[in-house]
Parts: C-alpha cells; structure tokens; sequence
C-alpha cells in the first residue's frame, strides 16, 4: 500500500498492511536541524527544508500533518490572536524553549453581541486589524506568503505519495472564544451571560463552514484540522457540553463531511468523560486525536468501529524515557487500541522540541515491525 | 450554619457579596465570614473530588472566594495569614503559562494557605530568594512544556545548593507531568490536577509538623 492509501484505509476502517504513522513534527525538526525554532515568519524555507530533512532522517513516515510551516490561506480567521506572541530567546526565555502564548483578553464582552448580529467572518474584518495593528490588506498578505510557501511543499509531499492531512484550519468555537476572551474569563462569561455565549457560538457556525470549505477545495487537500481542548470534560461538565459545545461540533463535522472532507479532530486534554458524544458525528470520516491524557484505551471500547483513533505517546516518555519503554508503550497501543484497524500511531501532540532522536524513531519504526491484530 | 458556604458553594456570585456585606455591615467578626467562605471551598472542593464539580466551578468559586477577600480584607484587625502555611509557588523559567498555577494559588488561598506567587518564569534563584525570606516549608512549581522539566530540575538543585531541601517539601505540577518528570526532577510529588495539588500540601503540613 501506499502512505496514502494506508492512511485512507484507516479513516475508513478498512483493512491495511498495517497501521500508518503520522508523528506531529515541528518544533522538533528545527531542533534537529540546529535552528532555534521554526519561525514562520523569519526563516520559511528552512523551516520547511529542515521538516523534510527530518522525514528521512526518520526513516519517512505515511502523513504529514501540515505542508509548508503553517495552516493554509484563511487560517487567520479561524484562530483567535492569542495575546502577546513570544518566542524562545525572547523577552528572557532561553533558546531551548518552543514559542508560547502568553494570553491575554482581546475581545470585549461586547463583541459577543457583534458576532451575533454580524457573524464571525465579519466580525473578524474589524477584529483582527484592531488586535494586530495591522491592515486587512497587510493580514491578507502575510497569508498569502503562507499559502504560497504551503501549495508549493503540499505538491512536494504529494509527488511523495505522502497524505497531507490538514487542508483547512478550525479551531472549535468555544476554544476560539476562550482562546480570545481567556480560558477563566471565558468561563465566567458562561457562568454569568450564558445566553449571550451560546448565541455567539451558534452565530459563528455558518462561517465555520463556508471557510473550512472553501479552504479545503483552495488547497486541494480534503482534511480540516479541528482544533480542540477547551471543550472537554476537563474543563466542563457534561451539562455545559451538551448546550454550548458539542452542537457547534456536529454542525461543522456534518457539513463538511457531507461535502466530502476528512475532519481530524485534535483532542488535546481528558476528553474521556466526552466519548460517547462522539459516535454521534459521521462514521469513517473522523479521525480522533489524543494528546495522551485521554484514556485511548478507553476511547477504543467506545470508539471502535466508528471512526480512527490517532495518538498518544506522551511528550514526557519521547523526552526523559528509553527506547525499550517506548517500544514497550507502541507495542501495547499496536495490540490493543490498533486491533482490527483503524489506528494512526502518533505522538501525543506535538513532538517536543527537546524528544530523543531515537525515541521518535522508535515510536516511528513500531508500527513498521509489529504487524496489527486482527480478531478471528 | 451560615448560608456563605451554601451561597458559595451553589457558585451564587451576588448572593455571597450580599451575605458578606451584611455580615459586615451587622459588625460580625471578619475572620468568622472569612472562614465560611473557605467552608464554601472546601464543599465545592468536595463536589470536585466527587465529579460532580469540575475544573470551571473550580475558576467560578475561586473568582467568588477572591472578591469575597477584597470585601473582608479591609476589616481584618489580624493577618488572616497569621498562623497559615506559607506556600511559594511559580510556573518556572522558561515557561509563562500561568492558568493552572493561577487556579491552584486562588485554590490554596481558599484552603487557608498563605501563597507568595511569584509568577512566571521563575529563576531558580527567585525561587530560593523566596523560600529564605518566607520560611515556607512548600514549594510549588508549575510547568507545561518539556523543556520545564529541566528547569524545574535545575531549582531544586538550587534549593538544595542553599541548604534548604531537608526543610522544603516540593510538588510539581503540570498538564504533561508524570512519574517519568517525578523521578527526573526529585521532586516529592506531582500532579495534573489542582486540587490534588492542595490535598498534597495539606498532607505536607502534617509531615512537616
């Protein structure tokens, strides 16, 4: 098979030769290459060189989660600014650090009704130029060398035969207003004006939707990555989950899968009190994500069978374990959560930047030497 | 029994504020109020460990505690801290996200703890400056990213190159923080949940004691 139709093979739970696997690598590929940090903005084309140097460093793997060094074309409006921007080396962070956010509030209460009445997209036009100091056209711009740089190294990856699984960006509504309003602010916002909140959520659907679409067909790639982790039932009971959040999610995962695009959701925190909520969106079409505090274990008993599960070796075991307890982790995530398919092996998140070489490429070689349970 | 703890429990932001101006205004002892407040904590606290409460009530209650203070401070005619455990804590160098050291600093002022937050990116150095000032008998670290581990590894050499380790119990904590972060750093305890966080302090009070 090839890396394309392996990766297929597992969104549709069909068999394969065995199970793909999609490491989440950035931060970690500068780090390789010597660089202090993939910056999008100041060293593009090495970023992108020092990503596909280390693709065959390790070996090569089935996806790439991101051509280029970013989320494609209208990824500005799909990601809340996030406060000030800080990266490592800077303002006295040491160079051994990834870049962080150090967020702050850049949405008024107000703004909720603005979102209401106005919509997000349009909302945004008078957001982000408020937020960045920057012009519309200046933000248009800066994206379009983004897009530039990501059509360029998505055609690279595909003369590879390598699936490129993220075409669009989506970071779920409430994360994006969490995200813009504070993760404890936000919360009183639903504690203290829950109808004004829900109203913007619903009223930022319908954007949602129009750019993951239009997106995905600009970028020829039919995945969307739906970014979420401030929804789960860490953060929120279930109540709160099932009247703001999760109708949001099935709006947009409905729409667009109906439309023929992938939605792989990027599920970072405990979502395990969240599970069953998920067989209610599109079966074969969804590919769940856990960043290694989900119990995956868990997600598989209730999952299975309904769509992929992708993950989660944790950032902690890549970075201070050994190569026989990653060997030992893969393997027990090979046999039990990838019985009978459906499996993408990953790390959980991102890759950290300061991982062991030859942890990753454990994580990486094991599903390369185990082949997958099948039951009789 | 006051209806504080209730109000405050039941997260009824106006509700408390009433309750606890009138008290005042009634020229009730301030400490008494400001011990329902922290009842009203702890039953919250119980309905988290419980799973009936969750990391939001925790925000919300702790949001309620904090105004409540500002309204009670004032009439305090002694140091509410008097007699509390001091508690240094700090998301270390490197690392500036502050959410969950936030949450766990309002959850300790909740549980009687007397908390010197130091902020983000912490120096080792700043951390020892603290604990020699305070004389606290608790150090919290807090750290999302890997590369904390090694910061919060480098402190507590810190802490014991000051002579201060046999003196200083230390919990790290942290969304990524494992056993694996346990052992690497030498740390005492660890923990990804903030409430944990507080029963693991009050377990160190008692094995200073």
């Amino acid at each position: 098979m090839t890396p394309r139709e392996r990766v297929w093979a597992a969104v549709r739970l069909e068999p394969y030769d065995r199970a793909p696997v999609i490491p989440i690598i950035g931060q970690f590929a500068a780090r390789q290459a010597g660089m202090a940090s993939l910056d999008r903005d100041s060293n593009r084309m090495s970023a992108v060189e020092a990503l596909r140097k280390n693709f065959d460093d390790m070996g090569g793997y089935d996806g790439k989660i991101v051509a280029g060094v970013t989320w494609p074309i209208s990824s500005w409006r799909a990601n809340a600014p996030r406060g000030r921007r800080v990266l490592p080396g800077q303002d006295g962070v040491p160079d051994n650090f990834s870049v962080q956010y150090d967020e702050q509030v850049t949405m008024t209460v107000e703004d909720y009704d603005t979102i209401i009445s106005k919509g997000w997209n349009a909302f945004c036009e008078e957001y982000f130029p408020r937020v960045s100091g920057l012009s519309l056209e200046q933000i248009e711009e800066y994206n379009r060398g983004l897009l530039d740089i990501y059509l360029e190294d998505a055609a690279y990856w595909k003369a590879r035969g390598i699936e490129v699984i993220a075409g669009a960006l989506v970071v779920s509504c409430e994360m994006t207003l969490s995200l813009a309003r504070t993760f404890p602010q936000f919360t009183l916002d639903l504690h203290r004006m829950p109808d004004r909140v829900q109203a913007a959520l619903e009223a930022m659907v319908p954007d949602f939707i129009e750019n993951v679409l239009r997106d995905t067909k600009a970028s020829g790639v039919p995945w969307v990555h739906i970014s979420l982790e401030r929804g789960s039932g860490a953060y929120y009971n279930l109540k709160t989950y099932e009247r703001f959040f999760f109708p949001q999610l099935k709006k947009i995962v409905d729409a667009v899968t109906a439309k023929g695009v992938a939605c792989w959701l990027h599920m970072d925190t405990d979502w395990t009190l969240n599970l069953p909520y998920l067989r209610e969106l599109p079966r074969n079409m969804c590919v769940c994500d856990f960043d290694s505090i989900t119990d995956i274990f868990k997600a598989k008993e209730i999952l299975g069978g309904h769509m992929c599960i992708m993950g989660d070796v944790s950032p902690s075991l890549l970075s201070l374990g050994t190569v026989d307890e990653v060997n030992a982790y893969c393997n027990r995530l090979i046999d039990v959560v990838g019985r009978d398919g459906g499996f993408i092996m990953s790390s959980g998140c991102e890759v950290p930047l300061d991982a062991k070489f030859e942890n990753v490429k454990a994580m990486i070689d094991s599903v390369k030497n185990r082949p997958y349970p099948v039951s009789a | 029994m006051s209806e504080i703890p209730t109000a405050l429990a039941e997260l009824n932001e106006q509700e408390v504020a009433r309750l606890v101006r009138e008290r005042l205004d009634a020229g009730d002892d301030p400490m008494a109020i400001l011990n329902d407040c922290r009842r009203g904590m702890d039953i919250v606290g119980e309905r988290y460990k419980a799973g009936d409460y969750f990391l939001s009530e925790l925000i919300v209650s702790g949001e309620i505690f904090k105004d409540s203070m500002k309204l009670i401070e004032p009439h305090l005619k002694t140091d509410a801290n008097a007699s509390a455990t001091r508690v240094v804590l700090g998301t270390v160098k490197g690392d500036i996200h502050n959410i969950g050291k936030d949450i766990v600093a309002v959850l300790l002022k909740g549980a009687g703890f007397e908390v010197h937050d130091l902020g983000i990116d912490v120096k080792p150095a700043t951390f020892v400056d603290k604990l020699k000032e305070t004389g606290a008998p608790i150090l919290g670290m807090s750290g999302l990213l890997t590369p904390s581990f090694d910061s919060m590894k480098e402190t507590i050499e810190a802490v014991k190159e000051a002579g201060l380790r046999d003196k200083v119990k230390i919990v790290i904590g942290g969304g990524v923080v494992t056993e694996l972060v346990l052992r690497h750093t030498g740390a005492d305890a660890f923990t990804d949940d903030g409430l944990e966080g507080v029963e693991i302090c009050r377990r160190f009070v008692q094995e200073v004691k």
